[in-house]
């Protein structure tokens, strides 16, 4: 075996960014923690409260209602988006003019801040000069997403199905890209009908992007604030008050900085668990070690 | 000569460790010779440090810190267990205590009478990580 030599001062290049992670995140991840365990009055006055908040959060039919509609929501827009994604993806033309108009259109959306997502359906949705809003109440539908949960909520999803779903297809579509004319030729020759060619050829070829288009959905849905905070605000009363949206309220509308910081950590630690299970579904099926 | 520059460093490295703990333990409050272990270690200070919280941070950075030196000193390879997935020993500590913060608020949702429960739950999870998975 050849003797390698190991030069571990490389690792020293890495301290700028443990200086920008440790401002970014460590110090306020150490500050939040030392929120969660004592209370205030403000004026940096603490005083010891033990588990008690987190043992408040946990208890609380307030947040267990806004991680109910929040996983609701999450099953929802993957429900929708991830076989709408992977229909548009099949259907997208494969070369030529026609695919690269086809792309930039379906990039169009992704290239949209959350807020001005927020602020265009917010506005389409109104029912005296949005489109939307307008066209569905000259039809004689009952449509008003600031007063009916269910038209919020519809509204919401629809929002959400526009700007997402083309990642899903864009993921979807470089997958089918990657897989070589010789697998359709043999099914040709195998007289395979659409559907097993889908079944046993373009879904399996699919599957790794599909998993990363599925767990990135998850996520993003799992922490939305931005747009439906500028669409209803959480409301009508509280149907569409999802978590990071109660959890600003918590911590800046009522300024509970001790329910709030034990919130946010058990917040970040489910992130954390399905950002570990997301990683590791990931890498388990290529590395072998 | 290599082993011997790395001895030194993490043997200075626990010395600092050791040190940071007796100066944290020096700045607990204390009223009437009462040391009050929950009270505020750095007055109107914004990060509001308590010791219970310094000492969970000290206890991971010591955590990380042993794991560094035993992956050096002991080199190992990835092992496939009862989850079926490739784990180092790095891996199951982070399994261990992803599980234990949830065992941990588990106890605390049903009852979490006496508090250290979860903790010896924990322990015996984090046991039987290194031992299965």
């Amino acid at each position: 075996m050849m003797d390698k030599p190991v030069n571990n001062r490389a690792w020293f290049l890495v301290l700028p960014v443990l200086i920008v992670v440790a401002f970014s995140a460590v110090i306020p991840l150490m500050t939040v923690v030392n929120y969660s365990v004592q209370d205030t009055f403000g004026n940096n006055q603490f005083f010891w409260n033990g588990l008690g908040w987190f043992q408040e959060v946990l208890e609380s039919d307030r947040i267990h209602a806004a991680l109910g509609r929040q996983l609701l929501f999450s099953a929802i827009i993957l429900a929708i988006e991830i076989p709408l994604g992977i229909f548009i993806a099949l259907n997208m033309p494969k070369r030529g003019f026609w695919a690269s108009l086809v792309l930039v259109l379906m990039a169009l959306p992704l290239l949209i801040p959350w807020n001005v997502v927020g602020t265009i359906w917010q506005v389409f949705g109104r029912v005296d000069i949005g489109l939307l809003g307008h066209t569905l109440a000259a039809m004689g539908f009952d449509y008003n997403y600031v007063n009916d949960p269910v038209d919020a909520w519809a509204t919401i999803i629809v929002m959400d199905v526009w700007h997402w779903t083309s990642l899903v297809a864009l993921l979807c579509y470089a997958g089918l890209q990657s897989i070589p004319d010789a697998y359709y030729q043999a099914a040709r020759i195998d007289q395979a009908s659409r559907w097993g060619v889908f079944r046993y050829i373009e879904l399996p070829k699919m599957g790794g992007v599909l998993l990363i288009a599925v767990l990135l959905r998850f996520m993003d849905s799992f922490m939305i604030y931005t747009e439906p905070f500028v669409v209803t605000g959480g409301g009508p009363g509280n149907a569409t008050t999802f978590l990071s949206i109660d959890l600003v309220k918590m911590a800046i509308g009522q300024f509970d900085l001790g329910p709030a910081a034990a919130f946010s950590l058990i917040y970040f630690l489910v992130i954390l668990l399905i950002s570990w299970v997301f990683y590791t579904v990931m890498t388990a099926q290529r590395e072998t070690p | 000569m290599r082993n011997r520059s790395l001895a030194m460093g993490f043997t200075l490295a626990a010395l600092l460790m050791l040190g940071l703990l007796a100066w944290l333990v020096l700045r607990v409050p204390s009223e009437d010779g009462v040391r009050e272990w929950t009270g505020s270690l750095d007055p109107g200070g914004w990060m509001a440090w308590t010791f219970p919280a310094a000492l969970f941070f000290w206890v991971i950075a010591a955590l990380l810190l042993a794991f560094t030196w035993a992956a050096i000193r002991f080199p190992e390879t990835p092992r496939r267990g009862a989850l079926r997935i490739w784990t180092t020993r790095g891996d199951r500590l982070f399994i261990s205590l992803l599980g234990s913060a949830f065992i941990n608020l588990a106890w605390l949702g049903f009852g979490g009478t006496p508090a250290w429960g979860g903790l010896i739950l924990s322990l015996i999870y984090a046991a039987a990580v290194f031992r299965w998975v």
